[in-house]
């Protein structure tokens, strides 16, 4: 089974999607909608959101791309809600940058607290696996808590979804095809059995420091293949079984609009 | 998370905003890896399993074998309390965005290293105490003219005065306004004196700023 929030014919609903693509909300509603709709709003998947722990240079591959050692522990960054956003929605480009990439990353999402989970049990902690497009700003790195907030804390520079899938309908999260387009054209073409640190590592590894609780989410990480991504671009992330995530880029200005 | 915590959805840290700091690190800062020293805010996140209440007992950390740690440090700041949702702000109009005052006192295994995210360090459970309330903006004045100690089982350990801040309260919510979209409740802990206070098992700390209140807690670990 599949998991979304949504804004459907003007009100907010958390939503079942079965094997048939059939729609059933938390009421038990039946929508009578096709999933690739525009009638439909996609939101960020995970309803109360909690803290965003995100990987860095958690693929071999994408280490070799920056010039980095592969890590001996995980590289974690955290994230929080305001850089959330959904499927079909925009991420913006900040002005004056050279160079922002995206970075398609299977995501864990926490269904239950737990400290010190150990490795083989850390499955049963996982409410489900989706997608997110976890961007990043090259020209805003610093070596101070690197990646800094400036580069991953962004408004709407986190897009996930469209939504969760069960972890028991993903019987390996690590042999899943990952990949990107850009305009049509493919840029990313990976997989997450390349990943360095797997989902049951993180958890084990985050859970020996903090408690983790439900809402959290585990961004693991991006493979080989990221490119500069442009306003009027339109960037889409998959990962074999899980989902599609789709993004449209637009400058600082429209994003803000009055606020700019 | 403790339930009665003043945090309202993030706790935003500002380190290295001691200029004595900044300064006795300049040589450090231009070597690698940082390579040259900091342009902008350093910035680092309390997660919400961090955030915990006046009174509350912090814990003592465990060390990835399951052994309690060696050594934790605290700092204490003035901690901004967001009043309205500020949105790409100037600093000349910040403080209109500001609802009120507390006191973040930020417990984490020594600062060793600010060339990663200090997960390890900084992430512990109950390692945020913020309190004792929220003080009305419009009682506090200027939040540069204010002082921040912290004392350990009674003996004052340490002193910040926010004039030695390297960017005031102003500057940091308009920085941070430019990256992130702050909401009511969000707080910001604008900066902590550069020598962090070693601490042991069962102390007894407060971190107190005059006119905004005294943040009493006490580690565990005995």
């Amino acid at each position: 089974m599949r998991h979304a929030r949504i804004i459907f014919d003007g009100r907010e609903l958390d939503i079942d999607i079965d094997a048939n693509d059939r729609i059933t909300t938390s009421e038990g509603e039946v929508l009578d909608v096709a999933l690739d709709s525009d009638q439909i709003s996609w939101l960020p998947p995970v309803k109360e959101p909690g803290t965003i722990f995100a990987l860095g240079i958690n693929y071999a591959d994408h280490a070799t791309e920056l010039a980095f050692e592969p890590p001996k522990e995980p590289l974690v960054f955290i994230k929080h809600a305001n850089t959330l956003t959904g499927h079909k929605q925009v991420s913006y480009r900040p002005d004056n940058i050279d160079y922002q990439h995206y970075e398609c990353e299977l995501v864990a999402v926490i269904g239950k607290s737990g400290k010190n989970i150990k490795r083989e049990d850390a499955l049963d902690y996982v409410a489900g696996y989706t997608v997110c497009n976890d961007f990043a700003i090259r020209d805003y790195l610093e070596n101070y808590y690197r990646p800094n907030l400036r580069v991953k804390s962004r408004d709407s520079l986190l897009p996930m979804g469209p939504w969760i899938v069960d972890t028991a309908d993903i019987p390996d999260a690590n042999a899943l095809k990952l990949t990107t387009t850009v305009n049509g054209k493919v840029t990313q073409d990976g997989s997450t059995k390349d990943m360095i640190f797997d989902v049951p590592f993180v958890i084990e590894y985050l859970s020996k420091i903090m408690t983790l609780n439900p809402g959290d989410m585990i961004c693991t990480g991006t493979p080989h293949g990221i490119v500069d991504c442009q306003p009027g671009d339109t960037i889409v992330c998959t990962i074999e079984d899980v989902c599609s995530l789709e993004t449209r880029m637009v400058s600082e200005q429209e994003y803000y609009g009055d606020k700019y | 998370m403790t339930a009665n915590t003043l945090v309202n959805s993030k706790l935003v840290c500002v380190a290295l905003n001691d200029k004595a700091q900044l300064a006795a690190l300049d040589a450090t800062f231009n070597e690698a890896p940082y390579k040259k020293p900091p342009t902008q805010p350093v910035l680092y996140y309390k997660p919400r399993n961090t955030w915990s209440a006046d009174g509350a007992e912090v814990e003592w950390a465990k060390d990835f074998d399951g052994n309690d740690v060696a050594e934790m440090a605290v700092g204490a700041s003035l901690g901004v309390v967001i009043g309205k949702e500020t949105c790409r702000v100037s600093a000349e109009e910040a403080l209109q965005y500001v609802g009120g005052y507390t006191v973040v006192a930020d417990y984490s295994l020594p600062e060793q290293n600010y060339y990663r995210p200090d997960i390890k360090g900084k992430c512990l459970d109950t390692s945020a105490p913020v309190g004792p309330e929220i003080v009305a903006a419009d009682k506090v004045g200027n939040p540069s003219e204010l002082k921040v100690t912290v004392s350990v089982n009674g003996t004052q350990k340490s002193v910040f005065e926010l004039a030695n801040m390297e960017r005031s309260v102003a500057e940091l919510i308009s920085i941070i306004s430019r990256i992130m979209t702050l909401q009511p409740g969000e707080i910001i802990a604008v900066g902590f004196a550069g020598d962090r206070v070693p601490v042991a098992k069962s102390d007894r700390v407060e971190a107190s700023i005059e006119g905004v209140g005294t943040l009493k807690n006490t580690l565990g670990g005995a």
